[in-house]
């Protein structure tokens, strides 16, 4: 197990640096600058911008430099942003994103697990059938209609709640809502899934004969087995999510990592963008060594060697 | 100052359409105001400012966004009126412009305090400008103060020239004598005479690249230069050769290296803003932070979370405090339009920066008379044309495009574009309009024509298919259309960078060519910062756009543009003949004769038809009725400190078309207190004139 955890971790430097190097790649093939704007520059000047950025040097050499500044986990300065770090402006701007995430993530969870386990103990109830069309509907509506949707109606049409920016309990109940919603559908139609195969298979008909009472059953043994789905679809999702979705932040006009990546594509912010790529790329591998880790304490039948 | 581009996105694009709609099913009867409309309980203005700023570092930046946030923060010599944008007096009470225009002396304030509570000298101007112009602090905005002596030799890394005897090379003796120059040159000592100012009124020294690389480029193509220079000695042009000098504290002398009428209006931009030199040296690049910043303007920096808020509060250090209204603003960094019409309808800002309603909610929008502001800007949109790949080097086809485009459907069509025929937008200049109007009536009728003809050009297509035939491409009547079967259309497109906007006005004249010349132009769409490079290297076939925003208030701004050999016209475009009408017009001090030579140059450079005029833009943005002070000007620049909130709901603004007509007693007041100071100056001057 060990052993496992540790060679997994290991792959994650050389796979963090392969991306970093695409990542740079593809940026130097997208032609344009972040210091151009739509008045150009006399020579002379952008001589200048280019001297002090060391943007006159060959390209290996500026490849070198940033590797070794990114093996020492130091992404530089951000181009468009004079002054600030990008290892600042990651660990100023992921704080909005997680949290507004995590919420996400927790309403998603007991919105889907509760209707999931629901619909799937009363299959063919009335509550299965009106609860999954739901969730299919939450599946099929993409969170750039849905967020404005709810914007109309809470804040614009009530006013019960303010219609963007970051700023309090109110200001999150809109953008956490429609962070969620495709998560809770999502996790709903799995769980059910999940719960009803669990639920014909032979331990739990075991566990039956063995005469454990209906809770047990369900909460200690089928659960275990029936949610296995969810949690390998949970585990990268909760990884996206922390890192920020850049829709409903672009929506609801969050200050998060989603946002910042965005805008640092755009304005062609290298080392930006790059920082952003190297730390979800880790934090996506983390999180899926997490969800292989945790098979093994969800399902007794999975071994690691 | 740049960006009137709104990045959009396609799930923008699909929340604007989608709200939009909902928006129009949802409207009910209508009320008076749009949205909440109740001043903020505290005394501070919430105003969404576009874009996160770049940096709190004046010199840095020029988008037009950041440059409200730093006009809040920085004062300079002279700052923006609130309705005209012309220079008012701010940290130099006064100034004189000797009689060549070439050299300013600026009075500086005795009272006026950076946010430490340290005086501001003219040292302080000094430093703050040497330093933009420093090669390593590599400002974009550098070229702005090139007009200042030997400031572009400093800022591009230059060298004097100096023989063994420790004399200097000039450059008159190596350039082409300028027949426009004054015959006798008039010698200022405004302020006084002193070495430094001997040295910047002697003529003006040769200077040449520092760099042996580039410097044996321009030699190579200048024998004559190339003996003058053997064996000399080159000294680096220093930042103590720049034409800035503190007279004393309070004095400041400005030497320019050619007359610049317009050099006053430029002294407001953030580029020229003061600075503290303690507090960089301090901090270096960090001195921009919340915890180090010092500033000069009649707000400070209270709290700054990028890409949320940026709150400046009312700084009591200021020499104009009492004068300041509101205790804060603050600035909220949105570039998303649905969402900051959302939350100025919820109630939670009040007021937008420009071209901020988008076009689904128009026509809703413009129904809020009080609210609603759709003024001319200082911005032109037009199609640049390659002028160095045919067809389109002849310019009997390139006419033929331009009259073949109807500009009054145009307008009609995209609402915020006023029709433009010219190269200089319309209703913004009203003397230079007058001169214009002057000159053009006599050139034309010397060449046969009239300003009713000229007038045509708003929309001509019989004379555009005669062009076009002129030109050897015949256009047939076929049915109720046209066709032009000879013409290489696989030789010409319409580029331009990715925007809702500008797809439209491109699918809409390629409508019109095609219906008017029967020639269908493909369109080609890129990226911004894909587009710019190409643009403006005049890589493109055929046609692109271009949008132009004015640095000063000037019609200069908008004709420099394809001034010398080097110029950034994007066109390719470059006649020594229209240099020298620029040239002769800038040497002129009376300002009606000095628009009127402008006007000549317009009508010679229109006629070459480099560009396809389209339209001046519009302000498109929107204010609470209770924000008071805050006027559509062709910047929407504000000079933050005439801005106030009014309670009184009886003297809210309304119908605000005649918000520039009517007079705020609080404004005019204010505005009268800060110009005082120079009508003293000049009708004190006028009396010594007339003794």
């Amino acid at each position: 197990m060990l052993s496992f955890i540790l060679r997994r971790l290991l792959i994650i430097i050389p796979m963090a640096l392969l991306v970093v190097t695409l990542t740079w790649g593809l940026i130097r093939l997208a032609p344009g600058n972040f210091y151009d704007s739509d008045k150009p520059l006399p020579p002379a000047i952008e001589a200048n911008i280019k001297k002090k950025y060391g943007l006159d040097k060959p390209w290996y050499e500026q490849y070198g430099l940033m590797m070794m500044h990114i093996v020492q986990l130091d992404f530089g300065d951000s181009l468009k942003y004079q002054g600030q770090s990008v290892n600042e402006i990651i660990a100023r701007h992921l704080p909005y994103s997680a949290t507004m995430g995590i919420l996400a993530y927790i309403l998603a969870l007991i919105v889907g697990l509760s209707a999931g386990i629901i619909a799937a103990l009363r299959q063919n109830s009335a509550f299965d059938y009106a609860s999954m069309a739901v969730a299919m509907l939450g599946l099929s509506i993409p969170n750039f209609v849905l967020g404005p949707l709810l914007v109309l109606a809470f804040a614009l049409g009530w006013y019960l709640f303010p219609p963007a920016r970051w700023g309090g309990f109110s200001g999150l109940v809109l953008p956490v809502i429609t962070l969620a919603a495709i998560y809770a559908a999502y996790i709903a139609r799995l769980t059910r899934a999940g719960m009803l195969e669990v639920m014909r298979s032979d331990y739990i008909r075991t566990a039956r004969a063995k005469g454990l009472d209906e809770s047990t059953v369900l909460l200690k043994h089928a659960l275990r087995g029936g949610i296995i789905p969810v949690v390998s679809f949970t585990g990268p999702a909760l990884a996206s999510l922390l890192a920020g979705t850049v829709v409903v932040e672009r929506v609801f006009s969050i200050p998060g990592l989603g946002n910042i990546f965005i805008q640092s594509v755009l304005n062609r912010d290298e080392p930006l963008t790059l920082g952003i790529v190297a730390f979800l790329s880790i934090l996506i591998m983390i999180f899926n060594l997490a969800v292989d880790i945790s098979y093994g304490f969800l399902d007794p039948r999975i071994r690691y060697e | 100052m740049t960006s009137i581009r709104l990045i959009q996105f396609r799930t923008g694009l699909a929340i604007a359409v989608l709200s939009g709609l909902l928006m129009g099913c949802m409207t009910s009867a209508k009320t008076r105001y749009f949205g909440l409309t109740t001043p903020p309980k505290d005394n501070v203005l919430r105003y969404v400012s576009g874009g996160e700023i770049e940096s709190l570092d004046p010199p840095i930046t020029n988008s037009q966004p950041d440059a409200r946030i730093l006009i809040a923060l920085y004062d300079g010599l002279v700052d923006y009126d609130p309705k005209t944008m012309e220079p008012t007096p701010s940290l130099a009470e006064s100034w004189e412009i000797g009689k060549d225009g070439t050299e300013y002396l600026f009075h500086l304030r005795h009272n006026a305090k950076f946010s430490n509570g340290d005086p501001i000298k003219a040292s302080d101007f000094v430093y703050s400008i040497r330093r933009g112009l420093s090669p390593e602090l590599a400002s974009r905005n550098a070229s702005l103060a090139y007009y200042i002596k030997y400031s572009e030799a400093y800022n591009s890394g230059q060298s004097f020239v100096k023989d063994a005897n420790g004399q200097f090379l000039l450059e008159k003796d190596f350039e082409e004598p300028n027949p426009n120059a004054p015959a006798e040159q008039v010698h200022d000592t405004l302020g006084g005479d002193t070495d430094f100012h001997r040295f910047l009124d002697s003529p003006t020294r040769l200077t040449l690249p520092s760099d042996e690389k580039s410097r044996a480029k321009i030699l190579d193509q200048n024998p004559k230069l190339k003996t003058a220079v053997q064996g000399k000695q080159f000294v680096p042009v220093r930042a103590e050769d720049i034409g800035l000098e503190a007279v004393d504290d309070y004095t400041l002398r400005i030497k320019l290296y050619q007359p610049a009428p317009f050099f006053l209006g430029l002294l407001a931009h953030q580029f020229f803003r003061v600075v503290d030199k303690n507090v960089i040296e301090k901090f270096g690049n960090a001195w921009t932070r919340a915890e180090n910043i010092v500033t000069s303007g009649p707000f400070k920096l209270a709290v700054h979370k990028p890409y949320d808020v940026l709150k400046v509060v009312r700084d009591p250090n200021n020499w104009d405090a009492a004068n300041v209204h509101l205790d804060g603003i603050e600035f909220y960094p949105l570039d998303e339009s649905t969402t900051m019409m959302n939350l100025y309808k919820a109630g939670d800002v009040d007021a937008l920066y420009n071209h901020t309603v988008p076009a689904a909610w128009f026509e809703q929008i413009r129904q809020y008379k009080d609210e609603y502001l759709l003024f001319p800007e200082v911005a032109t949109e037009f199609y640049v044309i390659n002028v160095k790949r045919p067809p389109m080097d002849n310019v009997k086809v390139r006419q033929a495009f331009a009259l073949a485009v109807d500009r009054d459907a145009l307008s009609e069509f995209r609402k915020t574009l006023k029709p433009l025929i010219d190269m200089t937008p319309e209703g913004i200049f009203p003397k230079y309009e007058e001169a214009r109007q002057k000159v053009y009536s006599e050139e034309l009728a010397k060449q046969g024509s009239s300003l009713e003809e000229w007038k045509k050009r708003v929309f001509d297509p019989d004379k555009a298919r005669k062009l076009l035939a002129d030109a050897g491409f015949p256009v047939q009547k076929v049915g109720n259309g046209y066709s032009c079967p000879s013409f290489p259309v696989d030789k010409v497109s319409i580029t331009y960078n990715t925007a809702e906007s500008n797809k439209a006005v491109a699918e809409f004249v390629q409508a019109q060519w095609k219906q008017n010349l029967g020639i269908t132009v493909p369109l080609k769409n890129m990226e911004f910062r894909t587009f710019l490079p190409m643009m403006n290297k005049v890589e493109y076939d055929g046609f692109a756009r271009r949008g132009w925003v004015g640095d000063y208030m000037d019609p200069y701004t908008f004709l420099g543009l394809y001034y010398s050999q080097a110029n950034e016209g994007g066109t390719g475009w470059w006649d020594p003949k229209y240099d020298k009408m620029l040239d002769d017009a800038n040497n002129t001090v009376d300002v009606m004769s000095r628009y009127e030579k402008l006007a000549r140059a317009e009508l010679y450079i229109s006629q070459q038809q480099i560009i396809i005029p389209l339209g001046t833009n519009g302000t498109s943005w929107m204010k609470k009725p209770y924000v008071k002070g805050m006027y559509p000007n062709p910047g929407t620049l504000f000079p933050w400190k005439y801005v106030y909130i009014e309670r009184d709901s009886s003297k809210w603004d309304s119908n605000v078309d005649n918000i520039m007509n009517v007079t705020d007693p609080a404004v005019e007041a204010q505005l009268k207190a800060l110009t005082a100071t120079q009508d003293e100056m000049e009708s004190s001057k006028r009396t010594a004139n007339t003794e």
